[in-house]
This record gives structure tokens, C-alpha cells and sequence, in this order.
């Protein structure tokens, strides 16, 4: 037995609107694609083979599909014409037709089954002809019965719902995550009912998970969250602290900024969808909801090398001038030198540091402070991979401030430089943790360099100096 | 980007009628703090109608509270109406529609002084 998959773009175009950032056919319902649940029926149905035929683009299905290996199943593709109706599909395909019965989807349709059920005998014994239909497809036989064979229908449950709206999909979902035990095979680990977690996944003290739940591979729940219940939170998903996310979607490579309540909604990215009225707004306050790219150790590497060049830079800009003032300052007394230990990133290590404040009042304090004189000792740790030339800012160890940790975004590191200090934003409260956070969680090799800058430009102004 | 308002008088109380139009975000909510200040000193009781409101950020909001916090030290409130669907969704994002008393439209608003 084999499966045609005919699925035109007029049927999903709706989707590359709404949810612009993944191809239709892909669409994640519960963290699983699409295209895998029809993968998954046709398995059970006894395929050997499956087509998928659009008349639109399927490079990223076939990227993801591949040759069907990953299933035991063979998955090839096909192109037809838009007007190409269905005999004209299988008459295009007759050579992949051929032989043996033909389990023919049509149409942007979900097929509900049930992993449990015996749907091979079924299909082989049922005559060739329409099954299901719905408003947006059917699922048809083509082929005569095999010898022998009785259908027995009345007690395996099929029905198809087609997915023609938000709306539509994000009650599918809903449904989806409502079993107790999932008549589908979905992705993550499910030690216990309604509730389903991928890999790499970093739940930080005080954030609650109520069922029922998916959460998916890479996320991050910072402290204070609580998700759930009815709550579908795809891959590579960060929720800041405070938030909320409840009868929601949160849809792959997306930030959930703090304090906020994302109820019946749908985030991809920065877009926020409300699925029953079909409203979608892009943000474009990157602090409320944004789309988040995953890094790679190639960009790790790339920015470590990017902070050890500019400490190199300041280095010899400021060494000269360094050897110069210090003296002065100190007989001054306008230098003094004191030692803490802070933390180096959010796993609880620690970097004992000796760092300086300078008394910002007199020609030389002042020409020493727009230089950041102060800073110099810290740029050598930035060489020796200790520390970032910028970045959420050092956290001093202490008992007060270990809970602030263990909320902080995994990418935190202690750095000379803050974010805040680039933003001109105040330097102590929870403004700066606020723009610290946002940078720790999006910033780049390259925009560190433009903050590194402004940050200085901000100290030479005098600005937020502490 | 725009602010203008009017004001009316209903039940001995003068009311202010501000249209906010185009967006209020971190380039301009100073702009709208200066102009909200102005207005606080003809009255304490505001209306924002924001049905010409397209846009608003994080930025926006804080202003927006901001003017809320400045109405009700004076012995005044701010109520808003006429919000958009997109405004909406950030005011409910952002759980800020729970500090504000929200109206369809702005005779309702007028009319809960």
C-alpha cells in the first residue's frame, strides 16, 4: 500500500500569512509537524511508501522529510499545476500509482487516529472510493479490495478536521494537548499524564508548570513564570520571569519578555495572534515579545574572539596612560583598589576580582575616568576568557544574591562593561536588569562592539558613572 | 503622531477629552508626558480616546501609567476608550488593562465620572 499526499497551496495559503516564519506543511501542532502526523497514519495504515504533491514549494518538507528513512518508510515529491484536478494528480503519479492501493489524502486536512487501532486490515479490505470527506479535503481508496479481506469499520475511529483558520489549528492544538494519554506519538519525555518535556530544558526555581503541557527542546522558564495550564511551548523558547502562559501557544525561536500574560494567544516570534478572532499584531518592542535565534558554538567562539580583540584594543590605548595617572591618583587618594568575588555566569562559579573606583573630581580623576582607567585591570580577565568585555554585568556573590542568579538567562556572564552602562539606563534596580537581560538573551558578536563603544562614549559623558 | 483635547463639563466635573492619535512609544511618550502635564492643569479627569491610536510600546505604556499615577495624585483618574484590537492585545500582554478602566467608547467613559 502507498499514500498520495495532494496538498495545494490554495489550501494553506492562509498559514504563510498568520504564521509567516514556518512552511505550512510543517506547522507544529503540539511540537510534532504536520506533515508527521500524515507520516505517522500512513504508517499505520500500512504504507510502504508516501508522495507529498503540491503545486507549491516543497524544498523545506523535503529538507525535513528527507528520503523517509528516519521513518522505515520511503517519502518522495512531486510537482503538478494548479488546476491539475485529482484524476489528473494520480494520472501524473501513475507510475508511483501502479501497483497496489492507493490511500489518496487530499487537501490541508488532520486526520484524527488513534496510534492503538489496527488501521492496516481496514484500509485492505475497504473498496476504492471516498472514505472521509470535510470541508477542506478527503481521504479516499483507490485500488480494489485485497482477496479476501472483509472491511470491518464500525469500530475504528477516524475523522477529519480541516484546517482552513488560526482558529481551527489552535483548537486543534488545544485538543491535541488535552488527552491523557495521546492517541498520537508526540515528541518529548511523558513520565506522567497531560504533561510532556523535551530535552535541554531549564525550569529555574519559583517558575510553576501546571498541567497539561508541552514544553519542547531548548527552553528556558525563568523564575516566577508559570505555564500552563493548556500550554504549548514550542523549541528554543525563552519565558522571562513573572510571565504567564496559559491556553497558549508559543511557537518556536520565540522570547516571552517579563511580566507578561500571554492568555488564548499564539507568539511566533514577535508576532502575537489571537486565534479567534484572527488578530495578529507584530511587536516590535523587542522587550515584549521577540524571535530568538539559537547560538551556536561557532558564534561563541566568534564572540569570545570578538571581546578579546577589543581588550586588546583598550589595552593599548589605555596602558600608557594608565601607568601615567595611577600614582597620582592614588597619593591623590582617589584610586582605591577593593576585592570581591562575583559570579562568572549563572552556574554558580565564582571569579574572586580586584577591581578599582576612582573619585570622579579634579582634571586628572576626570581625564581617568573618560578614559576608564578604572576598568584596565578587568580588560586582562577578558583576555584570558574569564570575563566579557560586556554584558549583564558581574553579580557580586552573596546570599542575596544567589536567587537573582538563578533567575538570570543561562548566558549571563560577568563582564567590565554593562549593558545598562551602553543604554544610559540607571545602574542599579530593575531597569538595568531589565535591558541586561534582553542583551544577554539577543545580543551578537557585532552588537557588542557597537555597546562596548557606547558604553565608553557614555563613561567619557559622565553618564550613570557609578 | 498627535494630541489634542477638549473639555466638557458633566456632573459639575470638567472633563478632558484627549485623542491620542499615531504611536506612543520611547521617541515621542516624552513629548506626551509635557503636553499630559498641560493638561493636568485644566483637570484631573481624563478620557483618552484611542481609537486613532495605532501603536504603543513598553515605552508608551510607562508613559500612560505614568499619567495615570500624576491624574490620581491630584484627586483625578484617566479611563481609556476606544481601543483597537492590536492596542488591546499589548494592554493585555502587558497585564496593563488591569490598572486602567477600560470603555468601548467615550461616552461611557464620560458618563463613569
Amino acid at each position: 500500500m502507498k499514500a498520495l499526499i495532494i496538498i495545494k497551496e490554495q489550501d494553506y495559503s492562509w498559514i504563510r500569512e498568520v504564521l509567516p516564519h514556518v512552511h505550512p506543511l510543517l506547522v507544529p501542532i503540539c511540537n510534532k509537524p504536520f506533515a508527521e502526523f500524515l507520516i505517522d497514519f500512513s504508517i499505520l495504515a500500512g504504507c510502504e511508501a508516501i508522495r507529498f504533491v503540491s503545486d507549491g514549494p516543497l524544498s523545506d518538507v523535503e529538507h525535513y522529510c528527507d528520503d523517509g528513512s528516519r521513518w522505515g518508510i520511503a517519502v518522495s515529491y512531486s510537482s503538478i499545476q494548479i488546476a491539475d484536478e485529482l484524476q489528473q494528480v494520480i494520472k501524473k503519479n501513475q507510475r508511483y500509482c501502479s501497483d497496489g492501493k492507493i490511500i489518496v489524502i487530499s487537501g490541508f486536512i488532520f486526520i484524527h487516529y488513534n496510534k492503538q487501532k489496527d488501521y492496516k486490515k481496514l484500509f485492505a479490505a475497504l473498496p476504492e472510493g471516498e472514505i472521509l470527506n470535510c470541508i477542506c479535503g478527503s481521504l479516499s481508496l483507490s485500488g480494489a479490495p485485497l482477496d479476501g479481506q472483509k472491511a470491518i469499520v464500525s469500530d475504528v475511529a477516524l475523522s477529519l478536521t480541516g484546517l482552513n483558520s488560526i482558529d481551527v489549528y489552535y483548537r486543534l492544538s488545544m485538543e491535541v494537548l488535552g488527552y491523557a494519554s495521546s492517541p498520537y506519538v508526540l515528541p518529548g519525555y511523558s513520565n506522567e499524564a497531560y504533561c510532556s518535556i523535551g530535552s535541554n530544558v531549564v525550569i529555574t526555581k519559583g517558575a510553576e508548570i501546571i498541567k497539561p503541557v508541552i514544553i519542547g527542546n531548548n527552553v528556558q522558564i525563568l523564575a516566577g513564570s508559570v505555564i500552563g495550564p493548556d500550554a504549548v511551548i514550542g523549541n528554543n523558547v525563552i519565558v522571562d520571569r513573572d510571565s504567564t502562559v496559559s491556553a497558549s501557544i508559543v511557537m518556536d525561536n520565540t522570547y516571552i519578555g517579563e511580566h507578561l500574560a500571554v492568555t488564548n494567544r499564539i507568539a511566533t516570534e514577535n508576532i502575537l495572534i489571537e486565534p479567534e478572532s484572527g488578530a495578529s499584531m507584530a511587536m516590535e518592542d523587542p522587550h515584549l515579545l521577540t524571535g530568538i535565534k539559537k547560538i551556536g558554538s561557532a558564534e561563541t567562539i566568534v564572540q569570545s574572539l570578538v571581546h578579546g580583540l577589543m581588550a586588546l584594543i583598550l589595552i593599548s590605548l589605555q596602558l600608557i596612560p594608565f601607568l601615567l595617572l595611577l600614582p597620582i591618583l592614588t597619593m591623590q587618594g582617589k584610586w582605591k583598589w577593593y576585592k570581591n568575588t562575583s559570579y562568572t555566569t549563572v552556574s554558580g562559579k565564582t571569579l574572586k576580582l580586584t577591581t578599582a573606583t576612582l573619585e570622579r573630581n579634579g582634571l586628572i580623576s576626570t581625564l581617568a575616568g573618560a578614559l576608564s582607567l578604572d576598568r584596565l585591570p578587568l580588560l586582562f580577565r577578558v583576555l584570558s576568557g574569564q570575563l566579557a568585555i560586556i554584558g549583564g554585568g558581574a553579580v557580586v556573590a552573596n546570599s542575596n544574591t544567589v536567587a537573582d542568579l538563578s533567575s538570570a538567562p543561562s548566558s549571563n556572564r560577568a563582564c567590565v562593561f554593562s549593558y545598562a552602562e551602553a543604554e544610559d539606563w540607571p545602574l542599579t534596580g530593575g531597569d538595568s536588569a531589565i535591558v541586561e537581560r534582553y542583551y544577554a538573551v539577543h545580543g551578537n558578536p557585532f552588537q557588542d562592539i557597537i555597546m562596548t563603544v557606547k558604553a565608553l562614549f557614555n563613561r567619557i559623558l559622565e553618564k550613570n558613572t557609578p | 503622531m498627535t494630541f489634542s483635547i477638549s473639555l466638557h463639563t458633566s456632573s459639575g466635573k470638567t472633563l478632558g477629552i484627549a485623542e491620542l492619535s499615531g504611536k506612543i512609544d520611547a521617541k515621542n511618550k516624552s513629548e506626551f508626558q509635557t503636553s499630559f502635564d498641560l493638561w493636568l492643569k485644566q483637570t484631573s479627569f481624563l478620557v483618552f480616546d484611542c481609537s486613532k491610536l495605532d501603536f504603543i510600546d513598553s515605552s508608551g505604556l510607562g508613559a500612560l501609567v505614568s499619567c495615570l499615577r500624576k491624574a490620581i495624585e491630584h484627586g483625578g483618574d484617566v479611563k481609556l476608550a476606544n481601543l483597537s484590537s492590536k492596542v488591546s492585545m499589548v494592554f493585555e500582554l502587558t497585564k496593563v488593562n488591569k490598572l486602567f478602566s477600560i470603555f468601548a467608547d467615550t461616552e461611557s467613559a464620560k458618563l463613569s465620572f
